[in-house]
């Protein structure tokens, strides 16, 4: 099966490859898999508290080239969008943008995934730095 | 039987006697088309359990090839010839399928719909995916110090090679503890065929195998990779 130009050009040149530090407050890291092909792949964001933005993002995947471009292209994409904005790219985007075929669409479900996982991540720390505030919100209710 | 037999194969195609399933017309003795949704368990006479006693089934299917096989059928007419072939091969996937106890488990998950692609989402469990990652970060640290040195590096290779090869031996017993698991769920999947249990419960059963099957095609794949990095290295 041939590759697509951009998942070749992701592949060979593959953006935003790294990590970031995952104890920081401002980073949230998602780590998904794939068992069907045995693929794992790590995103991190690094968010800006005061305006939402999602100012870094890295990636490490292992798995097959579609794969590596799916998570370089949904680290390219993240990058100067607000938290908001990146919880609504889809997987069907980056199918469109790679010319995924149907056996590798499950790659670009995977970088969906692991965007939210991320952000979810995140969300989570920014919420127990604000643990202080929650049982005061709960005795409203 | 009250209802109308819509299907053909009801009847023998060649004597038209009732024909309730089996391989050959009990009337005529003539061989009969393979019924619609025809599963391998029925195939071989077997209720759909899980624990097989494997010299009884090679028996069941040596005794089958012969009976089935197309050279039995040189002077018979195409259709029969047809038949027979037909029967055959799927004599050989039955057998091939039943025969492993994990290729058994995957057909049956497969017949109840639960191994098609996006019928239940294929997720990794996470408490796995921590660890699958360093392994893989190491087989990474382990190619690179092998394109790069090409074994002069002092004993850097050995190091990550023995790295290497005690995670692997880890993931290994991971392997051996899931294919436990596997085995439990198995046992309580033929109890609960022998209480008679509802499709809600062979579900809830099913659903579990799946996940296990899951972990175990991950960890297998795993294992493989670091098998063929440390052959090479």
């Amino acid at each position: 099966m041939a590759y697509s130009d951009k998942v070749v050009e992701h592949y060979n040149n593959p953006r935003n490859v790294g990590s970031l530090d995952k104890n920081d407050p401002n980073v949230g890291t998602g780590l998904v898999g794939a068992p069907e092909c045995g693929d794992v792949m790590k995103l991190q964001m690094k968010v800006n508290p005061q305006t939402q933005v999602i100012e870094e993002a890295k990636f490490k995947t292992f798995g097959c080239g579609s794969a590596i471009a799916s998570s370089s292209l949904a680290t390219e994409w993240v990058k100067g969008k607000t938290v908001e904005e990146a919880l609504t790219i889809k997987n069907t985007d980056i199918v469109k943008e790679l010319s995924l075929p149907p056996v590798k669409i499950h790659c670009s479900v995977l970088a969906e995934d692991a965007i939210k996982a991320a952000l979810n991540d995140w969300k989570k720390k920014q919420g127990s730095d604000a643990t202080a505030e929650q049982p005061a919100a709960a005795a409203q209710q | 039987m009250t209802t109308v037999p819509i299907a053909t194969e009801a009847f023998c195609w060649s004597c038209h006697a009732p024909h309730v399933g089996g391989h050959f017309c009990a009337a005529c003795g003539k061989i009969q088309p393979l019924p619609r949704g025809a599963d391998y368990f029925a195939f071989f006479g077997l209720p759909q359990k899980l624990w097989i006693d494997c010299a009884q089934l090679e028996q069941l299917f040596h005794q089958l090839s012969w009976k089935l096989h197309p050279d039995n059928f040189v002077c018979a007419s195409e259709y029969e010839r047809e038949l027979s072939l037909e029967r055959s091969s799927q004599l050989n996937d039955a057998y091939r399928a039943l025969r492993d106890p994990i290729a058994r488990v995957e057909y049956l998950l497969a017949s109840g719909g639960m191994r098609e692609e996006g019928a239940a989402r294929q997720q990794a469990p996470p408490e796995l995916l921590e660890e699958v990652f360093e392994l893989n970060e190491s087989l990474d640290d382990l190619r690179t110090a092998r394109s790069r040195s090409l074994g002069t590096d002092g004993g850097k290779t050995a190091a990550l090679k023995q790295r290497l090869e005690a995670e692997e031996k880890k993931f290994e017993a991971k392997l051996g503890e899931v294919d436990e698991e596997l085995k439990r769920i198995a046992g309580e999947w033929d109890a609960a065929l022998d209480a008679g249990a509802d499709e809600a419960k062979r579900k809830a059963l099913m659903a579990r195998m799946n996940d296990v099957l899951n972990r175990r095609r991950y960890i297998r794949n795993l294992v493989a990779n670091v098998q063929k990095e440390l052959a090479e290295a």
